[in-house]
């Protein structure tokens, strides 16, 4: 089926099978491969969009749902040589290890700033709780977040 | 509504659905998304099927164990997507049953956890089927004596769930074209979710407890003790739990957060 959707701003069109999901979608038809696939179950978070507005998990979401609705995913935050300030804070305070998690991290701290500009320990915790990081490497994750709300 | 059934399945928030799909745990010729046809909002004691779990615990009018349960349940980004409805109807997280081995759920006739790794399984009820149901927001809505309605009938919510037996192995009395589309809950003096989990965040519950004050007394309603959401009637009637070696511990969590929640709602 052919679903019509925004992304990033643009009006995009793609050719998906019924039971195909956004992630996919972005990945593979849309040529977008910030989103990661990493658990397929919504447990790793490393595939977080916002959905009109809202964060969500992108393997969750099937592409048919997100038919006529507007997609940001990580590459919609900044511009090639223009990272988004969260984004800059992450590279500051050396928040990246491998990298898988980073993205779906990004979009997860971009929506807690746009909801909460000066977040507290506990809403930092709460709002990435879905993002999980197998290096382990929180505590520079928590302190980009912080520069970031500075 | 009666487009449902014959391979059709409704989807809405997806957040249990999309991965038994992907599985091929549960199969759809046909899916049909339901979050334009449910119900959704609150509306004083009553609780549109499609409300996210993100709305309800961010709701002050919602009772304290109702909020609860839903901001310790999973994480933000699947509060924001799953539905009140779809988490009274999400699946076990049996591993066994996630896995396929063919036990009694699956139509065989063991119940592998029983002999097995068990150490998040159930209390009680569970002689035919260890699994032990995960909704965090099934228990506060038993606390707060709740009633599901659906597209053909309504009554109590302890009445949308069976325990399997060898004539039928669904745990929800539900018919295939039949979609819950309000939930309505009793509002309480007090009330209170108390969660054991393996980390703060993010995890099923190991034994959840809801109590909810009324002027007839407390009531309670329990996540991951049983095949299904499980009411008690009072603390006592914890002696009559049937752990399994590797769920023993889960009467001692149980004791514990069913004496805090009590205290809790001045119970």
């Amino acid at each position: 089926m052919k679903i019509e959707l925004t992304v990033n701003g643009e009006q995009r069109e793609a050719d998906v099978w019924e039971g195909e999901s956004l992630l996919f979608a972005l990945r593979e038809k849309l040529g977008l491969p910030g989103s990661k696939n990493a658990c397929e179950q919504g447990e790793c978070g490393s595939c977080s969009v916002l959905l009109d507005g809202t964060l969500v998990c992108a393997c969750l979401v099937l592409a048919a749902q997100a038919d006529g609705h507007d997609v940001v995913t990580v590459e919609g935050l900044g511009a090639t040589g223009e990272p988004h300030p969260v984004q800059e804070a992450f590279v500051e305070a050396g928040a990246v290890q491998c990298g898988f998690c980073t993205p779906g991290l990004v979009v997860a701290t971009v929506d807690l700033l746009a909801h909460s500009p000066q977040p507290s320990e506990d809403e930092i915790r709460e709002a990435l709780s879905g993002n999980l990081c197998r290096c382990t490497g929180y505590a520079k994750i928590f302190d980009a977040v912080r520069l970031a709300a500075q | 509504m009666g487009a449902l059934g014959n391979g059709t399945r409704g989807l809405a928030g997806g957040t249990d659905l999309v991965p038994l799909l992907r599985d091929g745990l549960v199969a759809a010729d046909r899916l049909v998304d339901l979050r334009r046809v449910i119900p959704s909002g609150i509306d004083g004691t009553a609780i549109g099927a499609g409300t996210t779990l993100a709305e309800l615990e961010a709701d002050p009018q919602i009772p304290d164990a109702l909020r609860e349960a839903c901001r310790l349940a999973a994480s933000p980004q699947l509060r924001n997507m799953g539905t009140i409805g779809g988490n009274l109807l999400q699946a076990t997280r049996c591993w066994y049953w996630r896995l396929n081995y063919p036990c009694r759920l699956h139509g065989g006739d063991v119940c592998h956890a029983r002999e097995g790794q068990h150490r998040e399984h159930a209390i009680f009820a569970n002689d035919y089927c260890a699994s032990a149901h995960p909704s965090d927001v099934a228990a506060a809505l038993l606390a707060l004596d709740a009633t599901v309605e659906t597209t053909r009938a309504a009554g109590p919510l302890a009445g949308l769930y069976r325990l399997p037996d060898d004539h039928d192995r669904n745990l929800v009395d539900l018919g295939a074209d039949e979609l819950i589309t309000r939930i309505h809950y009793e509002r309480p003096e007090q009330s209170v979710y108390l969660k054991a989990m393996d980390r703060k965040r993010w995890a099923f519950a190991l034994v959840g407890v809801a109590a909810a004050r009324y002027d007839d007394g407390v009531r309670l309603g329990l996540a991951g003790v049983a095949p299904i959401p499980w009411r008690l009637a009072s603390l006592d009637d914890l002696e009559q739990a049937t752990p399994l070696p590797g769920t023993a511990y889960k009467l001692e969590l149980a004791r514990a957060l069913g004496r805090r929640a009590i205290a809790a709602v001045g119970g």
